[in-house]
């Protein structure tokens, strides 16, 4: 999640860091280099009914709406302040915990840039934007559940769209998405100074 | 929200159909659904449509 306003790649992910970077004070994760990405990979593969967990502004979600072969772009969040931008942007918003309230194979495509940045509990700082940022000590708190119920939702030959970091792990996230029953392959990647992003193309093995 | 969403989403909690309530729509009667609720026809949870945005979050994640 480097900004593409800084090309120094000084961020070590500390609070402060990101707070000097990012703007905190927003409670709305805004795009950078992650969500790009993401959006290019939709471009690629996105079709049909698409849902975007973690919506965040709704700008991947906007950009995915217009792609050929996309009949329509659900958002969902957590955060009532990400869901509010995201309408705002005309996409259909729904607050939501991962993909809770959606029905068994709702959706040809299902995105997801989640938060991904190991985090040291201690140092937790408990608002909107660690939500959007803080994947817990391992990196990987909101990606296994994620793994774990996104394949029900999933139409039978959709794809599940998801953005990995290395600082995540990305192995780990390939080995857990085959344990939940996933062909995983790399769409796209693109290295930065301090992490290599790739955004996974999974699809069910049946 | 669309009416339509009625298609795509459940209750959060058992994953029964929910029923629509509508409070508020904004123009006629095809469109957007801006206050309401939503009903799970198994549980009986509610969950409020507000300013066009149906809250599915499980009761105990409803706070903040």
């Amino acid at each position: 999640m480097p900004n593409e306003a800084d090309g120094s790649g000084e961020d070590d992910g500390t609070r402060d860091a990101l707070a000097a970077r990012r703007g905190l004070d927003d409670p709305v994760y805004a795009p950078a280099e992650d969500s790009g990405l993401l959006a290019e990979a939709a471009a690629e593969r996105a079709r049909g009914v698409v849902l975007e967990v973690g919506t965040g502004s709704g700008w991947v979600a906007e950009r995915t709406a217009e792609v050929e072969g996309v009949s329509r772009v659900l958002g969902s969040d957590v955060n009532p302040h990400a869901c509010r931008r995201a309408r705002e942007r005309g996409v259909e918003a729904v607050r939501a915990s991962l993909v809770d309230p959606f029905r068994d194979r709702a959706f040809d495509t299902v995105l997801f840039n989640p938060p991904y940045l190991p985090t040291d509990p201690d140092a937790e700082w408990g608002d909107w934007q660690e939500a959007a940022l803080s994947g817990g000590e391992s990196g990987r708190e909101l990606i296994e559940p994620f793994l774990e119920d996104v394949g029900r939702v999933l139409a039978p030959s959709g794809t599940v769209l998801l953005l990995v970091s290395s600082l995540t792990g990305f192995g780990e996230v390939v080995e857990h998405a085959v344990d939940c029953g996933f062909r995983a392959e790399t769409v796209v990647e693109e290295s930065f100074p301090y992490e290599t992003l790739s955004v996974l193309a999974l699809s069910l093995d049946n | 929200m669309k009416e339509s969403l009625l298609d795509i989403v459940c209750c959060p909690l058992d994953k029964h159909d929910l029923e629509l309530s509508v409070d508020e729509r904004d123009g006629e009667d095809d469109g957007e659904i801006l206050s309401g609720t939503l009903t799970c026809t198994d549980c009986g949870e509610e969950y409020p449509i507000e300013d066009g945005i149906p809250n599915l979050l499980p009761p105990d994640m409803r706070e903040a």
